[in-house]
């Protein structure tokens, strides 16, 4: 983000979504009521589905916000409602939160040094803007010399899941 | 883009793992059809399934192809370790029989579930790419949370399946994050294209070489956890002594298999070129894992002694096994070496399998309704009262110690062996060293059941015809490899196994 | 485009944090649970940026955030699954015992 060209709309957009994305995950991991922790991370996750669209994926935006916000957010709610007391837990962190707390800062440091060394200061834009359309990524998924075989195992992967969890939750007969 | 024909997919060395896949799949509509009573009946089915892909899979043993593309490889590698994940399962569906209807936790779904995570763990052993090692990681875990916490009515059982679940999922967000960054860096997820850019990286000396770093740090952590290797080993023994006893046979050997295969792919078939400067013989995480396999031998061995619960006891021992394994890993990335040291790894893996799962037998056997007699003192007395059981449990201890004429001698042999070729003479020392002192605690289950002595032994429960059954066949197993180990060693020998053949 | 890629990695790091300090610190199990959601969701802001600044005519990137994506909602659908079964048995989802940095 080059300030001396002034705000780009681009770069307003990716301030927002960075505050309601980063402001959303400290609002799931600090709030004492998990009714309102599920609604953070829904903004969070809407933030992600922002980033997304301004990174030019836009059917994976929409699948963030049908499938994250649409279905995990209110699944997140439904458990939420069904298990009691969730709504004012009297103690938030485990004894071990300042430990967690460092454990999670060496993961950042960490990470930035890996992770953003290797391009910070690289302000090269992006290759093109003609990219690879839905149409590509809906080929790819089907095509047998693309991801067919994962998109195979991953449909086994939700049947055991969905099976997986009836056998948990379902009350004993 | 051309979408090409179905020919081109060369399925037929998929098959095997593809009959299991389908298979479960129909099984879940079959059960329905079974009733409670005559649940024995699914089991036979995912026991024929089972049969049907081991025969499948040894008549296309050794094809040294790949399927669908370059996403699915099939050598001697995949080929040996779905020998050994379809062996696992087989004996933990004969193991949960009888010891499911025991404890009135049978369920139909439970054998689905069985044949789910081993498709799982087919489907790792011979994956080619980041998103196929990723999605079979999950297809082989997820079952197993699940499994875990079946036992409704025990809290222990529960608490077993969420602290596993809460774990796994941990361990998936950092390997993807890991496999994010490798992506990052490489521009591809398949593993022989990843080798290619990993080269150049490391030739041209880019700044990516961080991602890469970062990237196989992270999958290490991630597949540490899974495997069970210090530090990330913390949840091993809750988890083993709350689960179903079959099931925690199946983790420690299925589960290991899976996420050892994983990390053998990754690192020796995408990274071996990952080195600190050019020139550098040894790669960048072949110390690490030196270090993490030498803790963990020290680490699972000193502390299974102290344990009273054989349950617990066995979940150290498998961490300590891990570390053994780990070696092999560590070794596999001296160039060269990597042959010889998955062929340790495989077979170590495969007398492992036998020799745990005989163990556990025997455990079931002993195990009461109520969740009581795995301690170990419960084995006082066995060899008056049970002398055939007790002589096979012995002899499940001598090879878990490794001692020779056993099976878990030649796994051993082969992996020390390895490691000293790969210039780690220390770490194959410590290996000897802790073996020799993990016959203590071995040796004092033997000591319990011959030579103390009490007025009631423990009474035998869970000695049912298929317990028996896996009894006997894991002890003949154990007693073939360890007197005939070039059985084993034809099967593997006159194939080599490869990784680096692939490209 | 006027957004260089380390500030998208910066972003995808700082959550992927976030989501380590949720799992590590938090009691309560679906908070733990809520807190690994955010840690997927930075591999795939991670996974997309990748993408689209490295290789935007392959589309192994956005296949691979569509399977972490499915992956996803398999987790959640288990876990949560199995919360419930565990709040049924204890009347509680604190999971202080699960405890990752002691042992």
């Amino acid at each position: 983000m080059n300030f001396g060209e002034g705000l780009t709309p681009e770069a307003i957009a990716f301030g927002l979504f960075t505050i309601l994305t980063i402001g959303g995950a400290f609002g799931v991991v600090t709030t004492r009521n998990l009714v309102r922790g599920a609604i953070w991370l829904i903004v969070s996750l809407f933030g992600i589905a922002g980033f997304f669209v301004l990174l030019s994926a836009p059917f994976l935006a929409s699948v963030q916000v049908l499938v994250y916000i649409g279905a995990i957010g209110i699944l997140f709610s439904f458990a939420v409602m069904l298990t009691r007391g969730m709504t004012n837990l009297k103690e938030r962190f485990n004894s071990q939160w300042w430990l967690a707390g460092l454990a999670a800062l060496t993961a950042f440091l960490l990470l930035m040094m890996g992770v953003v060394i290797p391009v910070f200061g690289n302000t090269i834009a992006p290759v093109s803007d003609q990219v690879t359309s839905t149409v590509d990524l809906g080929v790819a998924l089907v095509s047998g010399n693309q991801y067919v075989l994962p998109f195979e195992v991953a449909s086994l992967l939700l049947t055991a899941a969905m099976i997986g969890a009836i056998v948990i939750a379902r009350e004993d007969d | 883009m051309t979408i090409p024909a179905l020919g081109d997919l060369n399925l037929y060395v998929a098959l095997p793992a593809i009959f299991l896949a389908l298979f479960t799949t129909f099984l879940l509509i079959i059960d329905l059809f079974i009733a409670q009573e005559h649940k024995n009946n699914t089991a036979y089915l995912a026991l024929g399934a089972l049969a049907v892909a081991f025969v499948w899979n040894l008549l296309t043993f050794n094809n040294n192809t790949t399927a669908f593309l370059g996403m699915f490889v099939a050598d001697s590698f995949s080929g040996f370790l779905n020998m050994i994940v379809l062996i696992g399962a087989m004996l933990t569906i004969l193991l949960s029989m009888d010891y499911l209807r025991r404890m009135g936790i049978e369920q139909g779904e439970y054998y689905s579930m069985v044949l789910f995570s081993t498709a799982g763990m087919m489907f790792m052993g011979s994956a080619n790419n980041l998103i196929v090692i990723f999605i079979a990681l999950e297809l082989l875990s997820i079952p197993l949370y699940v499994m875990a916490a079946i036992r409704h009515q025990d809290v222990k059982s529960e608490e077993s399946g969420i602290k596993y679940f809460i774990l796994g999922a941990f361990a998936s967000a950092f390997f993807v994050y890991g496999a994010a960054l490798i992506y990052g860096a490489t521009g591809t997820t398949n593993l022989p294209a990843i080798f290619t850019a990993v080269g150049e990286i490391v030739n041209t000396g880019s700044d990516s070489i961080f991602y890469l770093v970062a990237g196989s740090a992270l999958i290490i952590v991630a597949l540490g956890f899974k495997v069970a290797v210090v530090p990330f080993h913390m949840w091993t023994p809750d988890v083993y002594e709350g689960a179903p006893t079959p099931l925690t046979a199946f983790m420690s050997v299925g589960g290991k298999a899976g996420g050892f295969a994983a990390l053998l792919r990754v690192m020796v078939v995408a990274l071996p070129a990952l080195t600190v400067q050019s020139g550098d013989a040894a790669t960048v995480w072949q110390l690490t894992l030196a270090v993490i396999a030498a803790l963990t031998m020290i680490l699972g061995n000193v502390v299974a002694i102290s344990q009273t619960n054989i349950k617990r006891m066995l979940a150290y021992s498998s961490i300590a096994h891990a570390g053994y394994i780990l070696m092999a890993v560590a070794a596999a990335g001296t160039a060269g070496v990597s042959d010889a040291a998955t062929r340790g790894m495989l077979v170590y893996l495969l007398s492992y399998t036998f020799t745990n799962l005989g163990a556990f037998a025997i455990v079931i056997t002993l195990e009461k309704e109520d969740g009581t007699g795995t301690a170990i003192e419960d084995f006082v007395g066995l060899g008056r009262s049970r002398p055939m059981l007790a002589m096979m449990m012995a002899f499940f201890m001598f090879s878990l110690t490794g001692v020779p004429a056993t099976a878990g001698f030649i796994g051993k042999f082969l992996v020390f062996g390895a490691s000293i070729e790969a210039g780690l003479v220390w770490l194959a020392v410590i290996g000897v060293l802790t073996s020799v002192f993990s016959a203590y605690y071995y040796v004092r289950i033997i000591v319990n059941m011959y030579l103390r002595d009490t007025d009631k032994p423990s009474e035998i429960v869970g000695e049912t015809q298929f317990v028996k059954y896996a009894t006997y066949i894991s002890f003949t197993a154990v007693l073939v490899l360890g007197l005939f180990p070039a059985l084993a060693l034809n099967l593997l020998g006159g194939a080599q196994i490869t990784l680096a053949s692939l490209f | 485009m006027g957004v260089p890629l380390w500030m998208y990695l910066t972003v995808a790091a700082a959550l992927f944090s976030i989501g380590i300090y949720g799992v590590l610190a938090r009691r309560n199990a679906v908070a733990v649970l809520m807190g690994i959601e955010l840690m997927l969701n930075a591999v795939n802001l991670n996974l997309i940026a990748f993408w689209r600044y490295q290789t935007p005519f392959n589309m192994s990137g956005q296949a691979f955030a569509a399977f972490v994506l499915v992956v996803a909602a398999a987790e959640v659908a288990v876990g949560l699954a199995i919360i419930i079964a565990v709040y049924r048995n204890r009347q509680s989802v604190e999971v202080e015992d699960v405890d990752m940095l002691k042992g």
